[in-house]
């Protein structure tokens, strides 16, 4: 088998994993070596379902022990064809892609092919050739093998950019049922250990002058949405606890695309690509607006709003706390108005000092009016024209359907009159 | 009253000293390029000329007022190739001069959030161009890669690569206003260069273009297309010159 035929076969079993970026690394440039990080990331391509391309996402082999349900490399799936790389073919193909400007670096992970540990160590041969041998500066992301040695697992840090664990299924009950032959602590454990090694890099940082770098970019983590039945809410407080305690960077979200008939994943539709975004709409809420994993949603009311987004959701929920005075209120309460992000937050602070803004200012500062004329005055004048009533509100906020690229059915829109209790909302 | 100045940056500068200068209308004040502007009636018409001494008193009372930063956005502006530059660079100076040091970050202000919109453009696709610009191997071992900005962005994709490739030979050729960066592994210099009819690549650039282009395909969820989206991050103006989109 040549490499373009591994090649072809390898990135099909790794497209499920969702995660692209290659920010938070400033690895620096080496004279006469190739490459360097850029921190914020660049996009480098993006694939036809709309996906940004940053790092050749391969798979070291698909070849693999486990039998997950909901995964396309289970080994009972019989009819995907399997292939293995050789670590020189992973490593010539990343400095070639790398040196036409094709990517920003390599996202390596891996079927398990015997034993964890086995499969770690074919990993980290890959990446230690890559940066000792080949000088290589780019971004690597390493997919971290649940099980494998910590201290496997810490050589691997040493090389990378980023590493990551995928926790798969939201809870402990669902991972018994889809994946038997997985532990939730084999992922929690190594997690926590890497968190503990970055501060403990980042402590000694700042008082040595040279000191090896401990996955500078932080560690992410994927879980899959759908496949199980788990509320939003339950996701969101999954999600909340891992920034919170493990300090990870990003938790990605993949909605569940059934790949092949499999009689025990639960849920086996098409799942609505929709509840993935609000749940990524949620997760920014997190990270970049302040909110709590409990304003976002509540114990009543567990579920995301398909029809508006979950800061509107909120700010409907919350009708007291408005209209906010745009020329008054801090920057966090900036934050939570519809309408207003972390952008036009900092425009709408910095153009403040120059006297007080005008509803005409507001959108020349780029605010998405429409949604955040309802939410605030402007010197004490409430454009919006209507009484904040939540059931009002909501009419005039749904994101127009129609206009969107996945449009809607009636189905989607009222599961209750058309097909009843779907499981909350999950078509 | 019409300015008109000769399209380069510090003919820009230039008039600006000048109109600074005299003290006009705000308003009623335009600057344009001398070789885009049309006459009109009633248009008052003042010719005005490229010294560098004038442009580099404007560039440090620039520096000292609103900081480097400042500077930086008024080169980006620069690049957009926007007709309107000049009135609007005007216009923006004036405004913050009144306003003092942050002026330039009064954002509900027209006068400056029409520029800064300038800068925000050639930021914008600047940062996109670093991903999408795609070197092919020639023959001599040389990384050549050919793209058509909107803007003009060249001299600012230069420091990336020079850093991030400095171990190769490679070449940046702007087709589109024919002009290309040449990097030696040492220095970059710029020079006027016409597209190229034949290029002729190394014996291994086909098979690895043929695997990028294979790995384009396969990394798509099939259940998940969405050309509408696909378009929108990546906007057909640029396919020409992306390896993986190139039909042949």
């Amino acid at each position: 088998m040549d490499a373009l035929e591994k090649l072809q076969i390898l990135a099909d079993a790794a497209k499920y994993d969702v995660s692209c970026s290659s920010s938070g690394s400033d690895r620096k440039a080496v004279k006469g070596a190739l490459g360097n990080a850029a921190l914020p990331g660049i996009c480098h391509s993006f694939s036809e379902d709309g996906r940004c391309i940053s790092l050749l996402k391969i798979l070291f082999t698909n070849k693999c022990i486990y039998d997950c349900a909901y995964c396309i490399n289970r080994s009972s799936n019989s009819a995907m064809s399997r292939a293995e790389f050789t670590p020189d073919e992973v490593v010539d193909l990343t400095i070639s892609f790398y040196r036409r400007n094709y990517i920003e670096g390599l996202f390596l992970s891996s079927g398990v092919v015997r034993n964890p540990n086995h499969t770690m160590e074919l990993l980290i041969a890959v990446v230690k050739r890559l940066r000792e041998v080949e000088h290589f500066n780019g971004y690597i992301h390493l997919k971290g093998i649940p099980g494998a040695d910590q201290h496997l697992i810490e050589t691997a840090g040493l090389y990378v950019d980023r590493m990551s664990i995928n926790i798969e299924l939201p809870t402990t009950k669902s991972l018994r049922l889809l994946a038997p032959e997985k532990s939730r602590s084999d992922m929690i454990a190594p997690m926590g250990m890497i968190k503990d090694k970055i501060e403990q890099s980042k402590a000694m940082a700042s008082r040595y002058k040279s000191v090896p770098s401990f996955v500078p970019a932080g560690q992410s983590t994927q879980l899959i949405v759908g496949a199980t039945d788990e509320v939003d809410l339950k996701i969101i407080k999954i999600s909340e606890a891992l920034y919170n305690r493990m300090k990870l960077k990003r938790v990605y979200y993949s909605a569940y695309v059934p790949v092949g008939k499999s009689a025990i994943v639960p849920m086996n539709q098409v799942h609505s690509l929709r509840r993935e975004h609000r749940i990524y709409q949620a997760d920014w809420l997190l990270r970049f607006y302040g909110f709590t994993a409990d304003e976002i949603l509540t114990r009543e009311d567990p579920n995301l709003d398909m029809e508006v987004d979950p800061k509107c959701q909120w700010a409907i929920r919350n009708p007291q706390l408005f209209p906010m005075e745009i020329n008054k209120v801090t920057f966090m309460e900036l934050l939570r108005i519809p309408g207003i992000g972390n952008v036009t937050a900092r425009r709408i602070i910095a153009a403040r000092r120059f006297g007080n803004i005008t509803f005409e200012g507001l959108a020349k500062i780029g605010v998405v009016m429409k949604r955040a004329k309802y939410f605030v005055t402007c010197n004490g004048k409430y454009y919006g024209a209507i009484d904040l009533e939540p059931w009002k509100l909501k009419q005039i906020l749904i994101d127009a359907p129609g206009k969107k690229a996945n449009q809607l059915t009636m189905v989607e829109l009222f599961p209750q009159t058309f097909g009843g209790d779907l499981g909350g909302l999950s078509v | 009253m019409v300015y008109l100045y000769d399209g380069s940056f510090e003919g820009a500068l230039s008039a600006i000293f000048q109109m600074f200068y005299d003290k006009g209308p705000v308003k009623e004040n335009q600057l344009k390029i001398r070789e885009l502007y049309q006459y009109q009636i009633f248009d008052e018409v003042v010719e005005t000329y490229t010294v560098p001494d004038q442009a580099s008193k404007v560039v440090a009372s620039v520096i000292e007022t609103f900081g480097e930063e400042a500077f930086r956005r008024i080169g980006y502006a620069y690049l957009s190739e926007d007709p309107d530059f000049g009135t609007k660079l005007y216009r923006c100076l004036k405004r913050a001069y009144k306003l003092g040091g942050l002026g330039m970050e009064n954002y509900s202000d027209e006068a400056i959030m029409d520029l800064y919109k300038c800068y925000n453009a050639v930021a914008r696709e600047s940062h996109i161009m670093l991903g999408l610009i795609r070197f092919a191997e020639l023959d001599k071992g040389i990384f050549y890669a050919r793209f058509e900005p909107t803007y003009d962005l060249i001299g600012l994709m230069v420091p990336h690569f020079q850093e991030r490739l400095s171990d190769q030979l490679w070449v940046i050729h702007d087709t589109k206003r024919r002009k290309a960066a040449f990097y030696n592994k040492e220095t970059v210099h710029f020079s006027d260069l016409d597209p190229i009819e034949d290029l002729y690549y190394s014996s291994k650039e086909e098979k690895y273009q043929k695997m990028w282009k294979a790995y384009f395909d396969h990394i798509a969820i099939d259940e998940r297309k969405n050309p509408k989206l696909h378009r929108q991050m990546m906007p057909k103006k640029y396919w020409n010159f992306l390896t993986e989109k190139m039909t042949k």
